[in-house]
């Protein structure tokens, strides 16, 4: 180097350039042309060793105080720049939020699960065991055990949807045969009587069969679920507040219930269970105190246990949380329908 | 039973409006399902006496009448002509209302011109005012009818009907008397019962029962004297707004008597009867009786008949032969009071398909008490309508049973009901529906029921009486504990798993019926040795395309795609779980049939999926992408993860309804779970889906049969790993599967990520040679993993694919 060390000048030079760089990289340059390898500061402090003592004192201050200098208005320029650069730049790069979303391929659970799911959820809360059994039933487990009489209409092939024999055995004179399509899923109920001691809580959820031509409030198949209690000691009061804690899970806290006589030949007291629902009374559920003549055949001693059995349609409760008006629309499986629940 | 308030109110009046008392008797077992006002709107028509009647001139059909209404004559034009002057007739006159066609839309009457005559209204038929069918002429009225009163008002029209359910065990409710019985026993109010007669003297026609449990009771009374001829509108009325048509005097006092205590009556000319002689007794065989609807029938030896000399002149309880019918000129009239057990008429109603007012009751037990009363209402109606007189009558009554007591223990009904009721209080609710209660032994109770509650038969029936009067309403609320955690079963837990993440997968829930054809089982290609062509068979199907069971899921869901695409529907992808069903053998047993030995069906928990079109749909930015088999692959892979399973591997198969070269069997943990492939063109035509349909159909009770299995996760190493790639040139042939098993067992145990990112053909690579890519990624947890580390796993790699699948790493 030749002379001194102008540092005034190297500071005005750099910060002329500094400011009067348009964008970054100009100012990268401007900066690279003090401090960068080949700067002009650069060569100053490499040059400063050959100065003596006390003018390389003197000049590394210098020096020093143009580094500082340049790095302040370079960060403030810089700072500019890029505040400058994220206005102009990410303005452009703008897209239109209210395009589709992107979503996985659309699937859906179909309404008369996912309302049997719900309902099973309830029964489990209250520490009922879940359990299942065969579609096509004898007419042992679906009418026998269940202290159905014989002449009784549901026996018949006008009401229900009847089995050929698996083996060799010729229909009776009525055309029935004794194998079937349970027409309730209450055959289970005396499954699991036969196959376990008391105390048994179970809910017994399932498809069942009916001869029945489908239109807006019939089919020949729809859902049940059922429950049924056996222990020491419940009573009708246990079964009446059962059915209300179910009920009110299921429609609400406020809804209005009726708890009413009826009659079924497997309970007796038997009685039904009516929410009021869109300015109606609605049938919800029947039951009653399991009939001694049903305990008795599936191995339980009515004089040492007695317990409660309830049985709703799955198809009446979807119906009501989704506003449905036809039963057809859960079988015709048209995914116009069934996409609205996914 | 449809119950006209005015009719109870005979019995019974508790103060009550109609919709109150419903209320009480739905919360007492006999549902009200409706509330009827038999007017449908009529209002202000007026009794008219026709004073005189001329033809119009000009018209053919229409007669002008001057009718009287006790202050003027009008002019009515009328098209009718079944009246004579003198009679007593409706006639809506200017302002008054009838209800028209549609009942929603009542019709105001005003006066109108016809052929140039004004007409004042209209002279009405009983249907024009909606109270009955009869629409063959103007509705002539009693001759007591009194002129200018307001007909509703006299003839009671706005008295309601209580439409009710009655269940089967309360067959005494299929009569007004039963039902006051309930409204005495739940409202407190008092109960008048008319006075019964018994039958005195002798009728001249002999009665003998052959079966004393089939017909416990016959009371026969013969009424001589009497004139055929219409029911008083009053009569007619009341059987009109409880369901019945009248007939005539005699048969509607039958039938009157019937609705009012609930024992169906039959009515004989005596004329007609052979001999004249009843015989009760089963039919032989070859005898026929042509019914009161004209169908002759043959007989049953299980029918039970009424026989005169000559044959049988009526099906017991069912209904009565043409032969011996009441007509206009019958002059001589038996009746045939008698009691019918519930099975025999149950059984011969079903056997000729014919179920009547009578035999509806006579199957939910009529008591053998109910027999006198009922023919003494009859027997009142007929003299007081129909003229004659009661010359005689017998009761046989063998089948009498002494009345057994139900033993009570108040002690135990405290328990079963929950309810803190004293003996006192159950003893006054069983006498309120008229039980006498006895003290038995060790504080228990002896209850008689009454008569006419022959469904009164166990001590539970007894409990119920005694909540049902205590009120259903009033039975406190408590929730038991079951003492246990509830649950589902592991196989149910894995079963809505898999459903979930099918559905969270893309995949949409259906439910078809799973009735199916044999045909459609056939056109799916399965050979006839195919265990799912061997069908379990419906006796009575719905119809000849749905007669058997399924034993695949495929025909529904293939249905469903096809339903869809009809629509317009053509991007679908569905599933299904549920049973198939099979006919059982050793190695795949249906469930226990019980102690009647009867063989059921297995039935394999199945998962079945079908897709057609586009799997992801074109969207602004991106062209649909169709649905392949890699699409079902990946479903079944989603099942896998959801019950926890730890490999799958799937098989090229050629297998029906599959197309030979896109189909795969799959093993799940290594056992067979099923076939999910593109379907053959010639199953995609006859099922008549979209081109490419895929399906597949899975054991899904072999994928829960262990539940949803926890998996087990190991920490990550702590040190960042290594991730490179390698890409594998090797024949066509070869499936990736086993390229992808070399390359992981080049790379070791440290390999913890291994993706396909690419497979590649081309002329570089030569005829017949493709290139795979994978992405690799090494851990070790003990050290951090160098080049040296990537180079010697490279190798390692090398080495494997060459030995194993004979291919090379491209580098």
């Amino acid at each position: 180097m030749n002379g001194t060390f102008d540092a005034e000048g190297v500071r005005r030079d750099a910060l002329a350039a500094i400011a009067a760089a348009c964008d970054l990289a100009e100012l990268e340059a401007a900066k690279a042309a003090v401090v960068g390898r080949r700067g002009t500061l650069t060569a100053a402090q490499r040059s400063l060793g050959a100065l003596p003592e006390d003018e390389r004192r003197r000049t590394g201050a210098a020096v020093n105080a143009v580094r500082a200098a340049v790095a302040q208005a370079e960060a403030a320029r810089r700072a500019e720049l890029e505040d400058e650069r994220d206005r102009v730049v990410l303005a452009q790069e703008a897209i239109d939020v209210t395009l589709p979303p992107r979503t996985p391929p659309r699937g859906a659970l179909h309404p008369i699960n996912e309302t049997m799911d719900a309902m099973l959820d309830i029964l489990v809360g209250l520490g009922y065991r879940v359990v299942t059994g065969p579609e096509v039933e004898s007419d042992w487990y679906n009418f026998d055990a269940l202290n159905t009489p014989v002449d009784h209409p549901a026996r018949t092939l006008k009401d229900s949807i009847y089995v050929r024999s698996l083996v060799d055995v010729p229909p009776r004179a009525d055309g029935t045969t004794g194998i079937l399509l349970r027409t309730e899923t209450s055959p289970v109920q005396a499954r699991t009587m036969l196959a376990q001691p008391p105390p048994v809580y179970v809910v017994i959820p399932g498809r069942v069969y009916r001869q029945d031509t489908p239109d807006a409030t019939h089919l020949p198949m729809f859902h049940q679920i059922e429950g049924l209690a056996v222990d020491t000691d419940l009573s009708f009061t246990d079964l009446r507040g059962t059915l209300a804690e179910l009920a009110r899970a299921l429609l609400g806290p406020e809804t209005g219930l009726r708890f009413r006589p009826h009659y079924f030949p497997f309970t007796e007291p038997s009685a039904e269970l009516d929410a009021w629902h869109s300015g109606r009374w609605m049938e919800l559920l029947g039951s009653g105190m399991v009939h001694p003549n049903v305990l008795r055949t599936c191995g339980y001693d009515p004089e040492q246990v007695q317990g409660f059995a309830f049985g709703m349609g799955v198809e009446r409760m979807a119906m009501v949380r989704h506003g449905i008006g036809d039963l057809r629309l859960f079988v015709e499986n048209d995914l116009r329908f069934l996409s609205a629940f996914a | 039973m449809r119950v006209p308030l005015s009719w109870l109110h005979e019995f019974v009046d508790p103060g009550l409006s109609a919709e109150g008392l419903a209320d009480v008797l739905t919360a007492g077992g006999l549902e009200v399902e409706a509330v009827e006002r038999p007017t449908g709107g009529a209002r202000g028509v007026t009794v008219v006496e026709v004073r005189s009647a001329a033809p119009v001139p000009g018209s053919d059909k229409l007669t002008l009448v001057q009718a009287f209404d006790g202050e003027r004559e009008w002019e009515i034009v009328c098209g009718a002509r079944n009246y004579q002057v003198g009679d007593k007739v409706p006639a809506a006159l200017p302002g008054a209302v009838l209800p028209g066609p549609d009942p929603t839309r009542p019709v105001e009457i005003g006066r109108r011109k016809l052929m140039g005559i004004v007409s004042n209204g209209m002279l009405a038929s009983a249907r024009e005012l909606g109270i009955g069918d009869d629409h063959r002429g103007i509705w002539i009225l009693d001759r007591d009818a009194p002129i200018g009163a307001d007909l509703t008002e006299w003839l009671d029209l706005d008295d309601a009907v209580l439409d009710i359910d009655v269940t089967p065990d309360r067959g005494y409710a299929l009569s007004i008397l039963g039902v006051a019985r309930d409204v005495a026993a739940l409202t407190g109010a008092e109960l008048r019962v008319p006075e019964t007669l018994a039958p005195d003297g002798d009728p001249g026609v002999p009665v003998v029962i052959d079966d004393a449990e089939r017909c416990r009771r016959f009371d026969a009374r013969r009424i001589t004297g009497v004139r055929v001829g219409p029911s008083p509108a009053w009569l007619q009325r009341r059987l009109a707004a409880a369901g019945m048509r009248p007939i005539s005097n005699i048969v509607d006092a039958t039938n009157y008597a019937m609705l009012e205590t609930g024992n169906p009556i039959h009515a004989y000319d005596v004329a007609l009867l052979a001999g004249p002689r009843i015989e009760v007794r089963t039919a032989s065989p070859g005898e026929t009786l042509r019914t009161l609807d004209g169908v002759e029938r043959e007989l049953d030896s299980d029918d039970l008949v009424i026989a005169d000399a000559d044959g049988p002149v009526g099906l017991a309880g069912v209904m009565g032969g043409a032969g011996t019918e009441i007509n206009d000129g019958t002059t001589d009239v038996l009746l045939e009071v008698a009691n019918f057990s519930a099975a025999t008429v149950l059984r011969t109603a079903r056997r000729h398909g014919l179920h009547t007012e009578g035999s509806r009751r006579w199957e939910r037990m009529v008591p053998p008490s109910s027999a006198p009363v009922a023919a003494t209402v009859a027997a009142g109606l007929i003299t007081r309508h129909a003229g004659g007189a009661v010359v005689g009558g017998t009761d046989h009554y063998p089948g009498r049973r002494e009345p057994e007591a139900v033993r009570l223990r108040p002690a135990r009904a405290r328990s079963l009901l929950g309810l803190d009721l004293d003996t006192g209080a159950q003893q006054a609710a069983l006498e309120a529906i008229g039980c006498t209660v006895n003290e038995g032994a060790a504080g228990e109770l002896a209850v008689v029921p009454p008569a006419y509650r022959p469904d009164l038969l166990l001590e539970v029936d007894l409990y119920e009486e005694i909540v049902r009067i205590h009120g259903y309403g009033r039975v406190p609320e408590t929730v038991p504990s079951s003492g246990a955690a509830g649950g589902r079963s592991p196989r149910d837990v894995a079963r809505r798993a898999v459903r979930r993440a099918l559905a969270g997968a893309g995949w949409t829930e259906v439910m078809p019926f799973p009735f199916v054809a044999d045909a459609d089982l056939a056109v799916l290609g399965l050979d006839a040795g195919d265990p799912r062509r061997t069908t379990v068979a419906l006796v009575n199907p719905l119809s000849k395309e749905e007669s058997v069971l399924r034993t695949t899921l495929l025909p529904g869901l293939l249905r469903a795609v096809r339903h869809n695409a009809n629509r317009q529907t053509t991007d679908l992808a569905i599933f299904e779980t549920g049973p198939a069903f099979l006919p059982p053998t050793p190695e795949e047993p249906g469930a226990d049939g019980g102690p009647t030995g009867v063989v059921l069906p297995a039935e394999p928990l199945m998962l079945a999926l079908a897709a057609a079109g586009a799997f992801e749909p074109a969207r602004h930015d991106r062209p649909p992408r169709p649905v392949d088999l890699y699409d079902l692959l990946g479903a079944v892979e989603v099942v896998r993860r959801s019950v926890g399973g730890r490999t799958l591997e799937a098989r090229p198969t050629d297998e029906p309804p599959y197309h030979p070269g896109r189909a795969a069997r799959v093993l799940l943990d290594g056992v067979d779970v099923g076939v999910v492939g593109e379907l053959h063109p010639r199953v995609v035509a006859a099922y008549e889906v979209p081109a490419r349909t895929l399906a597949g159909e899975l054991r899904l009770d072999r994928i829960v049969a262990e539940g949803v299995r926890h998996p087990v996760a190991a920490a990550p190493s702590p040190l960042p790993g290594l991730r490179f790639d390698v890409a594998v040139l090797v024949d066509e042939g070869v499936p990736a599967a086993d390229v992808e098993a070399a390359v992981r067992a080049g790379a070791g145990d440290g390999l913890t990520e291994l993706t396909l990112f690419d497979v590649f053909r081309g002329p570089q690579l030569g005829e017949g040679r493709k290139s795979l890519a994978y992405a690799l990624r090494l851990d070790d947890p003990e050290r951090q993993l160098s080049d040296v580390d990537e180079a010697a796993a490279i190798e390692a790699v090398a080495r494997s694919v060459a030995a194993r699948v004979g291919g090379r790493l491209r580098r």
